[in-house]
């Protein structure tokens, strides 16, 4: 897999918000009804194409719980960008929205771009927290905002390309040192010619996929 | 914590391994101090305290040799090839001695050995923490207590050629190497310490790349097999971790002591003491051993596959497809994996068919196992009540599940969502037969559904994966009749777009048009069915179809030349109907049949009788039933136009029969004629009392039928009415042309009153003067033919009985004085010059001069012999002469009754002869 430059993602939010489902839904294009716990950190990689190059994605999936959080916690070094999750069903996972801030403020990098997902916009019916509210805590936070839905794949594609558009753009402008791999901003490697033609916009694979 | 763990299964089945020779519990290792174990190629190896070296084979044979005078301490066995590698000490210190044993290479009944080297790492003899050999048998990896990493290169096997040079200095003991090809070339060597993990890229100058602060204790390091890309596993109190070259993977939260990490086909055997969570002091076992557990985790599908304790578990082999654990009370379990069925059964007890199906996939189960999973799946869920991911499942059944079986179950109306859902996935695996499409239209007909409905139907462009005419009548009948319209267009199913566009919708224009379109023999046919009703629609446009389709029919969308008449290869073939097949249509509609009819006519004089029939039968008719005089009168001519028109192939009699039906006097009176029927004029005439007619058609066709002038007489002679005139010019005319006796004339005027003599005399008078006169010639004929006949008979007499003087004295031929020898004839007599006789005469008997003369006699009667007997000859002329009896006299005279033929020939001979 040849890619112009590697983005290290981080799914972080409260337990049952549909991180994995989400990760799921980008990696697989699927979606599992019933899913097991997340227990410690799971991986999955996707390429995908920005201004003509091709990214790899490579995303972390956290375990929510909070026995975890420890274990977790050493994940955030090393990202480009962090999706935070919350469910507009379930107003305690937006309320703990700041906690969840501050813990990747504080261990990761300054730059990392971070983006709001409120989780499961199918369920409009059992919805708790407005849109509205969402994007006020994004703005408060300057944050990017986005309402997604895993099981309908609403929004789930633009959530994690606006991310890397977001990452890719401050590349752009020199705001990351794409040297400094703690970053989580890795360049390709020096591939030949005849490997570069393979492999554009595959589907990355499942956890402990192919990392290099 | 138990809620934050992975679902725990028993997938294994554990058995204390028996001795097959005595059945007892293998424990023939009950005195071994062991140091060290290792397996693979069907053989588990253990090393001891004393430096022996036991090999358990498959039969639980246990061999054993010594190997090092004092200790032996690791020991690896290579999966590839049957080399043992073992480090002990021979000598007392700390001296640690590698030793590469080739297994197949006996020498003195031990392996032989064929490598001895000291690990040293620099000048200062550490004890070895960890070692560790490529597959390839070109690397050897030696870690040390001091945090050193000694890398031998070249060949393992031998001492010669091989080079070790230090890669890694550490501070704290190296608890794990492990070695990693990646790619094609790159090989890593991970080394794990106390307190870092580090991977080493050997290809490239030995770069060090440090994957994690922390270590790990010596046991918790081992490398995942393919399934889990050959990461290396290490385990942490906190969690277990994977590690690729360049950084950290992910993490699973096993929380607990581990004391040792294993791999087995995808599983990871860990050896723990759970410490924290039990509430009491560590269960002891026998022999006050602490108790430790071991647990095998599926890492791909996320559960526990076994979890059982064991006191003091001295070290986990996995050999021959199962897992044997070494416990401290030097006894071997083993651990048998179930076969897949069994693990799914237990699977499905626990309604866990996600599971289930994950697992079956990863340990590649066939198709047919994993359709009975969904199956299973479908039906708990179903049970369940949640019939939307009962048919998410079943539908991934289609293709082996009969689909019979959960239409059944979802036939309830209240289902018909699912149902539809499944049907559309059949339909999609074009799998569905009629039935299925038949009741999917039902299902969106009842839902009322037409979005989905359309979709079905419009935006099917790949191959027709369902019955399109089951789809076009279930449209119809639930009365979705543009659907079943546009399925009917696309698919060309002709009739049942008619059908539809006639019977429901009724658009006729539009049926019509679509009929314009079809190739010939479809429109054809399609027209014959729905003519009717399009004629009583939209008269005009069928009319107008009509025409095209039978004079010379192209589809409306084609273009007027095709390409092959351009090229002028080949012609195309004029298309055309038959116009009578279509006359019926135009039942009610007699005005556009006519107007149909006289285009076919005009274009096609050599159109069937039916057809001018037909049409004769419509002008006839609608003349009828004029009542304005000019366009009567106009109407008239046109029929009779069409009766004399030359083309017209119409059938004579039934024109006539319609005529007459209709009165039409002009077309009677033109079929007669042109039928020669003049007896039939005449009557016509006769019984219309047009006497005028009468003479005229008498007058005119006379000629071809004399008879019609007798019955002119009679009809006129038994007119009651006075009509003299008419009379008498019939008379003139039969008495010219001789057509009848006079007896007859007569006795026809003398059957009726009102022929008066009056009007006969004058032709009585002039008959009988005419025949007296005849009588008075013919007696004069006879008389002198009499006198004639008395001439001869006297002049032959006299020839017989009276001598002939020959007196002549010139010589008939040659006119000079008669010499001798001379000939003389009776005949005048006439007398020859013998010489001058026989140039002349053609033969000796006759008279040149009067042979002529003769032989025309001769012929004439020799003619008259010979024709009496072509008796047809005799009856046509018999027939054909004016006067019958004439003829009969003439062959009377020709001697037809004479019973002795006259041979003349003889008579001449024997009279002429004797004249000589």
């Amino acid at each position: 897999m040849s890619y112009a430059y590697l983005f290290k993602y981080i799914i972080i939010g409260d337990t049952g918000v549909g991180k994995s489902c989400l990760l799921l839904q980008f990696t697989d294009k699927r979606f599992q009804p019933v899913h097991d716990l997340t227990i410690g950190v799971e991986f999955g990689a996707r390429m995908i194409t920005i201004d003509g190059k091709q990214i790899k994605l490579q995303i972390w999936d956290t375990a929510g719980q909070e026995s975890f959080r420890s274990i977790t916690r050493s994940y955030y070094r090393g990202a480009a960008g962090a999706l935070l999750v919350y469910d507009i069903t379930r107003r305690d996972t937006f309320n703990h929205l700041t906690t969840w801030l501050e813990d990747a403020r504080q261990h990761s990098n300054s730059n990392m771009v971070i983006m709001l997902i409120g989780n499961k916009s199918d369920l409009e019916a059992r919805r708790e927290v407005k849109k509205e509210e969402g994007e006020a805590f994004a703005r408060e936070h300057g944050l990017i905002f986005m309402e997604t839905s895993a099981k309908t794949a609403a929004n789930v594609e633009e959530a994690f390309i606006n991310t890397a558009k977001e990452i890719y753009q401050k590349i752009q402008d020199g705001v990351f040192d794409i040297n400094n791999e703690a970053n989580g901003i890795k360049i390709g490697p020096q591939h030949s010619p005849a490997s570069q033609s393979l492999n554009v916009g595959g589907s990355g694979g499942n956890q402990g996929g192919n990392c290099c | 914590m138990a809620f934050l763990q992975w679902r725990r299964f028993n997938f294994f089945d554990k058995e204390p391994v028996k001795d097959p020779a005595t059945d007892q519990i293998f424990d023939q290792l009950k005195d071994v101090n062991v140091s060290a174990c290792t397996s693979g190629r069907g053989q588990l190896i253990v090393g001891d305290f004393e430096g022996n070296l036991y090999f358990i084979n498959r039969q639980m044979e246990l061999t054993a040799f010594r190997a090092y005078e004092i200790r032996v301490t690791h020991l690896l066995q290579l999966k590839q090839h049957n080399l043992l590698i073992s480090i002990g000490e021979d000598e007392p210190g700390i001296n640690p001695l590698i030793k590469v044993w080739n297994l197949e290479k006996m020498e003195r009944g031990n392996p032989a050995c064929t490598r001895l080297t000291r690990a040293i790492p620099g000048n200062k003899p550490t004890p070895v923490s960890a070692f560790t050999v490529h597959e390839n048998l070109n690397f050897m990896a030696v870690g040390f207590e001091n945090g050193i990493v000694l890398l031998y290169k070249g060949d393992v096997t031998r001492e010669r050629h091989s080079k070790s040079r230090i890669v890694y200095e550490g501070n704290k003991c190296v608890t794990g190497l492990a070695f990693k090809t990646q790619g094609k070339q790159d090989l890593f060597l991970f080394v794990v310490t106390e307190n870092s993990t580090v991977a080493i890229n050997l290809t490239a100058k030995d770069q060090q790349t440090l994957l994690e602060n922390t270590g790990a204790s010596i046991g918790c390091i081992t490398m995942s097999d393919a399934s889990q890309d050959n990461q290396l596993v290490i385990g942490r109190q906190d969690a277990v971790y994977f590690y690729q070259p360049d950084g950290r993977g992910p993490c699973l939260a096993f929380e607990g002591l581990k004391l040792q990490l294993h791999w087995f086909r995808g599983y990871l055997i860990i050896v723990g003491r759970e410490s924290k969570t039990l509430p009491r002091a560590p269960v002891l076992g026998p022999h006050g051993m602490e108790m430790n557990t071991v647990t095998v985790y599926d890492i791909q599908n996320k559960f526990i596959a076994y979890s059982a304790p064991y006191p003091q578990v001295i070290d986990v082999l996995c050999e021959s497809g199962s897992i044997f654990i070494f416990t401290g009370d030097r006894k071997l379990y083993q651990l048998q994996e179930k076969d897949t069925q069994s693990k799914l059964e237990m699977l499905f007890k626990k309604n866990n068919y996600a599971l289930a199906i994950s697992l079956a996939k990863s340990q590649q189960l066939d198709q047919d196992g994993l359709i009975d999973i969904f199956t299973q799946y479908g039906d708990h869920l179903y049970s369940k009540g949640d019939h939307d991911g009962a048919i998410d499942q079943y539908i991934k059944t289609i293709g082996k599940l009969e689909a019979s079986y959960v239409i059944r179950k979802f036939l309830d109306a209240q289902r018909i969502h699912n149902l539809t859902k499944y049907l559309q996935a059949l339909h999609m695996s074009q799998t569905a037969t009629e039935e299925h499409t038949t009741l999917l239209l039902n299902c969106y007909t009842k839902l009322k559904d037409v979005s989905k409905l359309d979709e079905f139907i419009m935006t099917k462009n790949r191959a027709v994966d369902f019955d399109v005419e089951t789809a076009i009548n279930v449209c119809r009948q639930s009365g979705y009749c543009a659907h079943a319209l546009a399925l009917a267009e696309k698919h060309r199913k002709h009739e049942h777009y008619l059908k539809i566009q006639i019977e429901d919708i009724k658009d006729y224009q539009k049926a019509l048009q679509y009929i314009g379109k079809l190739d010939f023999e479809s429109a054809e046919s399609n027209l014959k069915q729905y003519g009717k009703v399009l004629m009583n629609e939209v008269p005009k446009q069928t009319t107008e179809l009509l025409k095209r389709l039978c004079t010379d029919y192209k589809p409306t969308d084609k273009p007027l030349i095709d390409q092959n008449s351009l090229d002028g290869t080949l012609p195309s073939k004029i298309q055309k109907a038959n116009a009578e097949e279509f006359i019926h249509i135009f039942v009610n509609n007699s005005s556009k049949l006519t107007e149909f009819l006289e285009h076919m006519i005009e274009v096609q004089p050599n159109s069937s009788n039916l057809v001018y029939n037909t049409l004769l039968e419509l002008y006839l008719h609608d003349m009828v039933h004029e009542k304005d005089i000019s366009t009567r009168v106009d109407r008239e001519r046109k029929t009779l136009d069409l009766l004399k028109n030359p083309d017209a192939n119409y059938d004579i009699d039934q024109a006539l029969i319609l005529c007459q039906m209709n009165n039409f006097k002009a077309g009677i009176l033109y079929l007669y004629e042109k039928a020669h029927l003049y007896q039939q004029i005449l009557r016509y005439h006769m019984e219309h009392l047009e006497h005028l007619h009468v003479i005229e058609t008498c007058k005119k066709f006379g000629q071809q039928d004399p008879q019609l002038w007798i019955q002119a007489l009679s009809y006129f002679a038994c007119k009651e009415e006075y009509c003299k005139s008419q009379l008498m010019e019939v008379l003139s005319h039969i008495d010219k042309k001789n057509l009848l006796p006079p007896l007859m004339v007569i006795q026809i005027l003398a059957h009726h009153s009102t022929a008066t003599l009056s009007v006969v005399k004058d032709y009585i008078v002039r008959h009988l003067q005419l025949e007296n006169d005849q009588i008075a010639e013919d007696e004069r004929l006879i008389k002198q033919y009499r006198e004639d006949t008395e001439k001869k008979r006297t002049k032959i007499e006299e020839l017989k009985t009276s001598a002939k003087v020959f007196q002549a004295s010139k010589c008939n031929i040659c006119s000079h004085s008669l010499e001798l020898p001379s000939v003389h004839f009776l005949c005048e007599p006439h007398s020859y010059h013998q010489h001058c006789f026989e140039s002349y005469a053609e033969n000796d008997m006759e008279c040149p001069v009067c042979a002529p003369e003769n032989r025309k006699i001769m012929d004439i009667i020799r003619a008259q012999e010979q024709s009496k007997d072509i008796h047809e000859f005799f009856h046509n002329q018999l027939e054909r002469a004016p006067d019958g009896f004439s003829v009969v006299a003439d062959y009377f005279g020709r001697g037809v009754f004479n019973k002795v033929t006259l041979i003349t020939d003889q008579h001449s001979k024997t009279s002429n002869a004797s004249t000589r």
